[in-house]
């Protein structure tokens, strides 16, 4: 048995075998818990719901009908698909030095660096945003210090905005592109870049021939983690943004509560289908790149 | 996500350009800029945990240690932390127990159909949460309706959950850990008479042990912080720690709520800079 073990070739018969008897067990779960639920999901987006008999069995489009000619609902998808877009090319463009800095840094508490970009991370969305809370009230550090500076008059109101959640949401995922960034950073030979440096590239150059193109894979990945949570943002727009202010992901669970089922399973898959097809594109582009 | 190592230290050659010099600052002000950020929420939130007075208004007009006292004696955080702690730890182990053998097979097995396979066994990672939530939640409705099985709300139901989550996070870095094991040590292993079991647990389990922390380790956190598809699973009465934060916070926010973020983040920060001792977090992150 050993030495068959060794040698591939008499192995090739049994792999399918042993393929499906290890990775089998973590597929049913995940086929479980993932694809039939989606489906079973995807289902439900069409049927029909009525105040007083909750929901319907019936094969109708209209929920999605009902999204995509509201005003209303058209407005909270459009906002979340900015505020995603923007918060992750500010992820992006905040992420990268620092990953740089921490991929490169030889400095003794290098560990204590990276927990700290850890520990926001492992600490629950709802807790930073209450963090931010604390700045931002009315009679918070940043009102008081502004009027104290003489920059504002009266209190600033920055809790319920807009402005709130794109901070909010920028650091919740700003260490996500950090760690992921980093991971690829730390791979580049560092030669390359004094290869770049002693041709007479300045940093911005060499950054932008040398890093950027082979930190590519990484940087997409970055990309596609960041706005991927941001468009499923939940706490943050709940918590910074207010009664009054919507997105995508605290849209689903209100109209879940309202027991409204077959429409928050609509709004559930149009948000799924965008965050895929950005996804997709975005991976498609950096391919094309890649080979070009 | 790699466990790639650092080229060896090379002297760098004195050519100090004033470009790079300027560059070099600007590199470093705007890290510190983005390093601070991340950290922002959490100095405040500490800060406001001591406060003396209720309202968190600037400046404080004291300092006091009492919320504290307050909050490790409230029954409604405690059961929450009980609750994601259980269901942290059992869906990690659940989750690491399926997802060892499936990264082995991942990497070292050649079949049709694998990255197919390898990109859906991350697919937890990529379905929004609040989406995965309702579509569980209702699978769970139809699972009750049509076998009678008491799963809506259960503890069970809630742990199927959180160990797809953690099943992409362990199956992301052993798979990564793995693939940079040196296979040789394998096969000097069974040259030298180990059967395969016996190669596995001395030679390949201690080798890719710091991957299979990390992944653990990850996996456990994005248990022990998920809110979106825990609000669809948690059962009546019964909340999850994140949960419970975020329904006081919808409330108020006062030094009570801040006391026991403080808490929380403690405890993690002790378990990372504890973990930090066994596996180097800049080499396994």
């Amino acid at each position: 048995m050993t030495a068959a073990a060794a040698n591939p070739a008499t192995r090739s018969r049994p792999v399918l075998i042993s393929a499906s008897s290890l990775i089998g067990p973590a597929t049913i779960i995940v086929a479980f818990g993932v694809i039939a639920p989606m489906l079973i999901l995807l289902r439900y987006s069409f049927n029909r719901y009525d105040p007083r008999m909750l929901m319907i069995e019936a094969f109708s489009p209209e929920n999605y009908l009902k999204f995509f000619s509201d005003p209303f609902y058209l407005q909270i998808f459009w906002t979340t698909l900015r505020i995603s877009l923007l918060c992750t090319l500010i992820c992006l463009v905040l992420g990268f030095p620092l990953a740089y800095v921490l991929a490169r840094t030889r400095v003794r508490y290098k560990n204590l660096l990276i927990i700290g970009v850890v520990i926001p991370l492992f600490v629950g969305n709802a807790v930073r945003a209450a963090g931010w809370m604390t700045l931002f009230g009315s009679r918070g550090f940043l009102s008081v210090m502004l009027m104290k500076l003489g920059i504002t008059n009266a209190p600033t109101e920055i809790m319920f905005t807009e402005t709130a959640v794109i901070v909010g949401i920028i650091a919740v995922n700003l260490p996500y592109m950090v760690l992921t960034l980093q991971s690829v950073l730390e791979g580049i030979d560092r030669n390359l870049e004094e290869a770049a440096f002693s041709l007479g590239a300045g940093p911005l150059t060499m950054a932008r021939r040398v890093l950027w193109p082979m930190a590519l894979p990484g940087i997409a990945a970055g990309v596609i983690l960041t706005f991927i949570l941001a468009m499923n943002a939940y706490a943050t727009p709940v918590l910074l943004g207010g009664p009054d202010f919507h997105m995508m992901a605290p849209l689903v669970y209100s109209q879940f509560q309202l027991n409204n089922w077959p429409f928050a399973a609509a709004v559930a898959f149009i948000l799924t289908v965008t965050t895929l097809a950005l996804t997709v594109a975005a991976g498609l582009a950096t391919r094309q790149r890649f080979r070009g | 996500m790699t466990t790639t190592a650092l080229p060896p230290s090379t002297p760098l050659p004195r050519q100090s350009f004033d470009r790079r010099k300027l560059g070099r600052w600007a590199l470093l002000a705007v890290s510190a800029l983005a390093f601070v950020y991340i950290l922002t929420p959490l100095i405040f939130v500490t800060w406001l945990s001591f406060y003396s007075q209720e309202i968190p208004s600037f400046p404080p007009e004291g300092y006091s240690l009492k919320w504290y006292a307050g909050a490790i004696s409230n029954d409604r955080f405690i059961d929450a932390f009980i609750l994601s702690a259980e269901l942290g730890i059992v869906s990690t182990l659940i989750g690491l127990v399926l997802a060892i053998p499936a990264s082995l097979g991942l990497t070292r097995l050649k079949f049709r159909g694998r990255d197919g396979l390898g990109n859906m066994m991350l697919m937890p990672l990529i379905v929004p949460g609040i989406v995965l939530g309702i579509a569980l939640y209702i699978f769970h409705v139809e699972i009750e309706i049509n076998t009678g099985l008491p799963i809506i709300g259960s503890f069970y139901g809630l742990v199927w959950g959180h160990v797809l989550l953690v099943i992409p996070w362990a199956v992301r870095l052993i798979t990564a850990s793995l693939a940079g094991f040196d296979r040789t040590l394998e096969e000097a292993a069974q040259n030298l008479g180990a059967d395969r079991f016996t190669t596995f647990r001395r030679v390949t389990l201690p080798g890719i042990l710091p991957g299979i922390v990390a992944g653990g380790m990850f996996g456990f956190v994005s248990s022990f912080g998920n809110l979106e598809m825990s609000l669809f699973l948690v059962g009546p009465g019964s909340n999850t720690l994140p949960i419970a934060i975020l329904q006081y916070l919808r409330w108020k926010i006062d030094p009570t709520i801040a006391s026991i973020s403080v808490l929380q983040i403690l405890v993690i920060a002790v378990a990372m800079i504890i973990t930090d001792r066994f596996v180097k977090l800049s080499r396994v992150v």
